[in-house]
This record gives C-alpha cells, structure tokens and sequence, in this order.
C-alpha cells in the first residue's frame, strides 16, 4: 500500500507541475491587461510601463515562469497585483471557507441522497419512487443560480428564516455563521444528492436480485438487516465512485455559489483574480484547487484499495 | 466651519461659499438659479431633498428628521471588495469609498455638489498662475501627528513621482511646484493658468499622506493612516472592512457614527435582498431593476441622480463605414433615445439628444438640447447620401455591465428603424477594454461618468491626446484648441461658458460618438439613516457618510 501511495504522490506533484505550467501560459493569452486593470484607462503608457516594470511583467515570459516556479519550490505563492497581498495568505484564509462548504455539501448530500436513493429501491415503480425520480431530475436539471436564487427568496426574504448573503464568521457568532451557510449548503447539495440518490437506487435495485440476498433471505433474516447489511453495503460502491467525481466538480460549482452567497472563498478569490487578470492570484488558487482535486481522486482510489484488494494489488 | 475664497487678485471674496470660484459665479456653481429656488421652496415645505445640479432624485421618504444622533454602526452592502488602498492610485468605488472616509485632500465637495474646504480653510486664486491654500489649524493625523504644509509638498511631489503611477499625475502637469509659505498656506505655482486645478485637488486620488508615515516604512497599498472622518480598523478580504470614529476629526462632532461596517456585496440581487432584510443599512449602485421595489418599499430610502452616468456610442472614425460623417450622424439620427430609456433601464434615465455637459455645469448648453431627435428618415437620407443606404455593422460591447449591456442592446434594435444592421459583439470587461483600444470593431457602446464636475473632463474624450480619442482616432484642431482654452480661463465664468458650448456644437457635428442615455445611479438606505445626501460628485458622492447617522 505505501508503494502504491507514494507512486501516487509522485504521480500528483507532476500532474500538478502541469497544471501550474499551462495556466501560466494560458492566462497570458487571455485578453486583458491586469496593470490596466488596476490603473485604468486613464493612465499613460508611461505609467503603465513603469508598473508592468515594477511587477516584473515586462520580463521575457520564461524568466516570468522561471522565478514564479522558483518561489513555488520555496513555498511562496508570489504576491498579488491588485491588493499587493501575499497569495498565500488570502488563500489560507478562504480555503477553510471553501472546504467547509464542500465538506458540509457532501455530508448533506450523502446524507439525503442515500436513503432516499435505499427508498426508491424499495419502492420501485410506485409512487413513491416516481415522485423521488421526478424530484431528482429536478435537482439535477436546475443549475445552482436557479436553486440559490430561489432558495433565497424563500428561506431569507419571504419567510425570513434564514440571513441572506451576509457572511457571519465563525467567530463572531457561531450560530450566526451555521446560520449563513445552510443555503449556501443546500445549493451545493441539492444536485449532488439527486445523483447519490440515483446511483443508490439503480445499485440497490441490481444488487438486491443478487444470489447472495435471496439467500439470505431465504435464511429468513429481516428485510432491515438484508438492506443494511447486505444490499446497502455491497450498493455503495459505486456511490462512493460517483461521489468522488462529484465533491471534484463541487470545487467548479462554489464559483457560482460563493458569487451568489457572498462567500469568501477560494472560488471568489478566483473570480475577482480571474476578472482583474492578476496572474498570480489565478495561478496560486487554481494550483491549490488543483492539488485539493487530486487529493479527493487520491482518498477515493485509495479508499477503493482499502475496501477491494484486487485494486490494491493490481 | 465656513470656507474662503479669493478673487483673481488673492483678496479673500466673502459672499458665497461657492469655490472653485471665480470662474463659477454665484448661483450658477452646480445649480441653476431656477433650479435653486425651485429646491429652496420645496426645502422650505419640510422636505430634506439636498439641492444640486441637474436631476437628483429623491424618494418622499427621506429619512428621519430632528437633530442627529451619535452613535452606532452603519452597515454598507458594497458592490465591489475592496482590493487595496494606495491613496494615489484609484481602483473602483470600494477603494475610493475607503480613501474618502480615511484620507482627506485639501478640498472636497458640499451637500449641493460645490467645492467646498476640507483640509483647507481659506483656498483660491492669488494670480492665474498662483493657487494658495491655507490649512486649518492643529489637524491631526490618525496616529496623533500634527499637519503640515510639508505633508501636503510631500504628497504632491508623490503624485507626481512617476513611480507612484498615480491617477492626477499627468492631470498636474501644468503644476511647477507646490512650495510651503508661511502660516500654514501652501501655494501652488503653475506653468500656465489651468482652471481645472481646484477639482483635482477635491479629487479622492489626491488625498494628503503624512510624509512622516510614508518616508518611515508604512506600505500604503495595504495600510491606511490619514486625517479622515473614520479610522481603519480591519480588513478581512471578501468579508468586511471595518471602519472606526476619528474622535480627532478636524470637523467638529463630525462624524456622528461610531464606526461603519463594509460587507462585499458585489451580485446585484444579494445586495437588494440584504437591504430588504436588513442585515445591512445601506447599498450603493443600487440596480435599475431594483429602483421601483425601494421606492415602494415603505422602510427603504433611493437616493440617486440622472446627472453622472451616462452611456455613449463611439465610432472609430478611420474605420469603415463610420469614417463618413454622415454615416455617423444617421446613427445619432437614428436612435429613439426616449424609448430607449424604458427599453434598456425601465424608465430610469434620461435621454441625451444634445451636449454632455449637464444642467447647472460651467457650458451646459440648453440650444443644443434636441440636436439629435429622431429622425429615421433623415438617418436614411444621410446613409444614401453616403452610398450605404442599409450598412450592417458589428456593435461591440460588454456584458460585464447592464449599465452597458442594456443601451447596447436597446441601441441595436433602434438601429434597425434606420435600416442599420447592428449586430452586437459582447465581450467581458478586459477583453472588451483590450478591444476597444485596438480599434477592432468600428462601433461601440460604453458608459462612464465624468472624473470631476468640471467640463475639462471632456479632454479626455474628445482633445486629441486624451485616452477615448486616441482608441477612436479621432483627432480635431479646432475642439483641441478650444479645450486648452477652456483649461487655461481662469475666472471667466461667460467665456467658458461659450468655449464648452463650442465644443459641445463641433463634437454634436462631426460625432466621433454619439451619446445615449444618461442612467439614474445612486445608494439605497433604511429609512431610518438620516444626514446622507447623494450629490453627483463621482468618487465623492459618499462623503456625506461623515455626517450619516442612525436613528434607531
């Protein structure tokens, strides 16, 4: 297992080497000048270059590349062009807020879309599971601008029960702050559950004709122990394959979310760096996220290895 | 405290505490006399409305009434984070909001929108050359120093440092020196008379740093240290940026908050919707969408304006088919502007059909009002004169903005009335302003707002050296030579008048751009926040924030 780990390991630090070298070049074929973009259009070219010299983007693009891989080794993620701010710093202080959400979304998701997906199984072509179908194929059908919007219309202007955007710390007030993150939460959620639930009900309803639950059965034990501890446990793995891929397009998804939210994390970090072009910001979040992603791909492999020695060997 | 002026001689004028000055006359600085009494009677029935130039508006609920209070915190939704706080160097409402309520430059601007003292206590012309400023007294800094006339050289020379890349640098130039004197006057020696001078040194960008502060390590992009109303207290990047009360401040009992509180709230809805439930007190660009639900809303104040904002269509004018004149003036002919307003913003604009400068401005221009009615027959006629009796042309535009998405939108539909086939091009912000400046498409719509309330601003976009006019190509002799002149009468408020109405008529000719609709822009508040006033100043319309307070 360590063997298998540490060829892992090695394998993402390349993987993430890539991704760190081709967005470095693909933000400099973006349109957009991000010294303008700070100084406007009202400064001269002379302004324009004496900052561009300041920062260091007058440089031939390898050099550019060169000392930014450079302070990467070193651990330093470079300086931001807008707010002068270290990356690191305004990445380690989102990042908490982003895996928060990520983390809470999956609980929920999980959490919902597993035994309603058990439940479906159950009931298979009635009504109950006809009205479980259609509600997931509305999760999964409306894009999470939809699902926000109106969640927010109704949970924090119409019935008030909920803050709208404004976001609490933690420190300031913890129940303030469980307070702002459920909507965001539920919108993350709501079309990662709708997939769990669909992929619980069609492995429950292949596993539950397998061999070994008819005999179990017919060893007389209890449907609730046949689904737990048969059915359910044996279903689950392609849930957990599926999940993983899903808590990855999770880290897409905040984008949308925390605009709409107000949340500061990492995604929102990205988009302001993103719109203003400062390089170093995009280059910095989309490095971390990237090596977040393949850190889930990593657990949910590994996890397979743990759960299926064929893999592990293999 | 009352402020001062001085007449072209350096004697102090004691009339009317209209600044800038000479070359304003009295009832003419930023409101027409019409306008003004028109304002001070309805002022008179009991009404807060604060008067200014051209279409400030104001929802019957004004706010509480009585005597201000001290104390509390007012919450702001604001619609961009703030990036960083280099006090030379604007980047966007969020940062100029904080460089106004932390920094102060020498003058600012009143309730009515007019020059007033800041850091000044007396300020004007000693010659056409010579602008003398006094300090008031004993001004602290928010680590204790004291003011200087040394602090406020220092300041100047690092505008103009090319290093700092600051925002007025260039707009300085004609500035020689600025030289300390004696009793805490500071005297600014030009090369050549510039009648622009008072508004830049009312610009935010222009803010008086502490020499001290800077030359002893302080970082200004992520530190903050002035002599304003509030002092900094924290910023937590995407979460708030919390102000506190300069007991100091060099207005006495002002500010009358303890503190304000700035929450990022950059997606239109999210910012409404935290007004209409209160977790904040105030927003600003408050949405055209949204105007109407506030307006109804019995908790909820607008105040806004129809002076500032306004959009544009730009032609590159060496590019095909807009190189023709005509071609250019049946666009202008051919826009119904007045629907376009319902159209593009709902009702909340108003169209211009004639000059840029607005009402109560030095060079507004009523003869020139309905210069460009609709005239789609005319807009025809023009295009066959030209040889392209039904020309399609690529619009380009932006979708980072509805301000400027919608007239774009609107503009292209109106178009066809004249048998032009737009066909819109939009991009997102950067890519847009990278498109514009290498002249791409031969048309264009954009929207911005003047820099400072002076018809100078128009350099920028029709003298042949400022930035809008180099991305069209647009190059004219006669429009350059009347805006130097126009910059270089000092205190010749009638000639003035007749050198911007000149220009306005020469632009409206031979259209490089031809302009829309000016947009209703401005902030929402809980009705119980009293002492704001909107005045369409541009970076400056939130300075009343000094004199908010809450009444709850």
């Amino acid at each position: 297992m360590s063997t298998y780990l540490i060829r892992r390991l090695i394998y993402l630090a390349f993987q993430a080497l890539a991704v760190a070298t081709v967005v470095f070049l693909l933000l400099r074929l973006v349109p957009g000048d991000p010294v303008r973009a700070t100084l406007g259009q009202t400064a001269t070219p002379e302004q324009v270059a004496e900052v561009r010299g300041q920062l260091g983007l007058d440089q031939p693009l390898i050099q550019q590349y060169g000392e930014w891989m450079g302070n990467l080794v070193r651990g330093d993620l470079g300086t931001a062009i807008t707010s002068a701010r270290p990356v690191s710093l305004d990445v380690g202080l989102r990042i908490g807020n982003t895996l928060e959400l990520i983390v809470l979304s999956t609980v929920v998701a999980l959490a919902v879309g597993i035994p309603l997906g058990v439940i479906a199984a159950l009931r298979s072509n009635k009504v109950t599971d006809y009205a479980l179908g259609s509600l997931a194929m509305l999760g999964l059908s409306l894009p999470s601008f939809v699902v926000g919007t109106v969640l927010l219309l109704i949970f924090a202007l119409w019935l008030g029960w909920l803050p709208e955007s404004r976001y609490v710390p933690w420190g300031e007030s913890p129940l303030g702050h469980l307070r702002t993150v459920v909507l965001p939460v539920l919108t993350l959620a709501a079309p990662f559950a709708a997939v769990v639930m669909r992929m619980t009900r069609s492995s429950m309803l292949e596993v539950v004709r397998k061999d070994y639950v008819r005999t179990a059965r017919a060893k007389g034990l209890g449907s609730w122990a046949i689904t737990m501890r048969h059915a359910l446990r044996n279903a689950l793995a392609p849930v957990l394959s599926i999940s993983g891929l899903e808590v990855v397009s999770l880290f897409g998804n905040t984008v949308l979310v925390e605009i709409i939210f107000s949340w500061p994390g990492l995604s929102s970090l990205l988009f302001d760096g993103v719109t203003q072009r400062d390089y170093p910001v995009v280059q910095g979040v989309v490095l971390v996220i990237a090596a977040l992603v393949m850190l889930v791909n990593l657990i949910v492999d590994v996890a397979y290895g743990v759960l299926d020695p064929r893999i592990r060997n293999s | 405290m009352e402020s001062k002026r001085f007449d072209a001689n350096g004697h102090p004028v004691e009339d009317t505490p209209n600044v800038g000055g000479q070359f304003w006359p009295a009832g003419r600085n930023g409101i027409s006399r019409k306008r003004f009494l028109q304002l001070a009677a309805i002022a008179g029935s009991g009404l807060a409305l604060g008067a200014c130039g051209g279409d400030q508006q104001e929802t019957a609920k004004a706010g509480p009434t009585g005597p201000p209070k001290r104390g509390g915190t007012l919450r702001i939704g604001l619609s961009t984070d703030v990036s960083e706080f280099e006090p030379h160097i604007s980047t966007g409402a969020a940062s100029n909001l904080i460089r106004i309520m932390v920094y102060s430059p020498l003058l600012t601007y009143d309730k009515r929108g007019e020059l007033t003292g800041n850091l000044a206590e007396d300020f004007g012309w000693a010659d056409d050359r010579t602008y003398e400023v006094k300090l008031r007294e004993a001004v602290q800094f928010h680590n204790g120093d004291e003011l200087t006339p040394e602090d406020v050289v220092y300041s100047f020379q690092r505008i103009k440092d090319p290093k700092t890349a600051a925002d007025l640098s260039e707009r300085l130039a004609d500035v020689e020196k600025v030289e300390a004197g004696d009793g805490n006057v500071v005297r600014f020696r030009l090369k050549q008379p510039n009648a622009v001078l008072p508004y830049l040194l009312a610009d935010p960008s222009s803010a008086i740093v502490s020499k001290k502060w800077i030359e002893g390590g302080a970082k200004p992009k992520t530190e903050v240290m002035g002599t304003g109303p509030f002092k900094f207290v924290e910023r937590m990047p995407g979460v708030s940026v919390k102000l506190e009360r300069n007991d100091n401040y060099f207005v006495p009992k002002l500010p009358y908050l303890d503190g304000i509180d700035i929450q990022p709230l950059a997606e239109d809805n999210a910012r409404v919707n935290a007004l209409r439930s209160g977790s904040v007190d105030f927003i600003d660009y408050v949405p055209y969408t949204a105007m109407d639900i506030i307006e109804r809303s019995s908790d909820l104040v607008l105040k806004s304006d129809k002076v500032l904002g306004f959009g544009w269509m730009g032609f590159v004018v060496d590019k095909k088919p807009v190189d023709d004149q005509k071609v250019r003036q049946a666009f202008a002919y051919g826009m119904d502007r007045e629907k376009m307003v319902q159209t593009a913003f709902s009702g909340h604009g108003v169209p211009i059909s004639g000059g840029i400068i607005p009402e109560g401005w030095v060079g507004y221009s009523p003869d020139l009002e309905g210069t460009y009615e609709p005239d789609y027959d005319r807009a025809k006629k023009l295009l066959r004169e030209a040889g392209l009796p039904s020309p399609s042309v690529d619009i380009l535009s932006t979708s980072a903005y509805s301000v400027i998405a919608r007239p774009a939108e609107a503009a292209q539909a109106e178009l066809k009335n004249a048998d032009i086939n737009g066909k819109l091009v939009m991009q997102e912000w950067l890519t847009f302003l990278d498109t514009v400046e290498a002249g791409t498409y031969p048309v264009h719509v954009w929207g911005s707002t003047p820099d400072f309330n002076d018809p100078d601003f128009l350099s920028d976009y029709i003298g042949s050296d400022g930035w809008f006019a180099q991305y069209i190509k647009f190059k004219d002799e006669k429009i350059d030579e009347l805006l130097l002149e126009g910059r270089r009468t000092v205190g010749a408020q009638e000639k003035r008048d007749e050198i911007y109405h000149d220009v306005q008529e020469r632009m409206l000719d031979l259209a490089p751009w031809t302009l829309l609709i000016r947009r209703e822009q401005g902030e929402a508040m809980k009705s119980y926040v009293g002492g704001y006033t909107h005045i369409p100043a541009g970076a400056w319309s939130m300075i009343t924030l000094r004199e908010t307070w809450l009444d709850k």
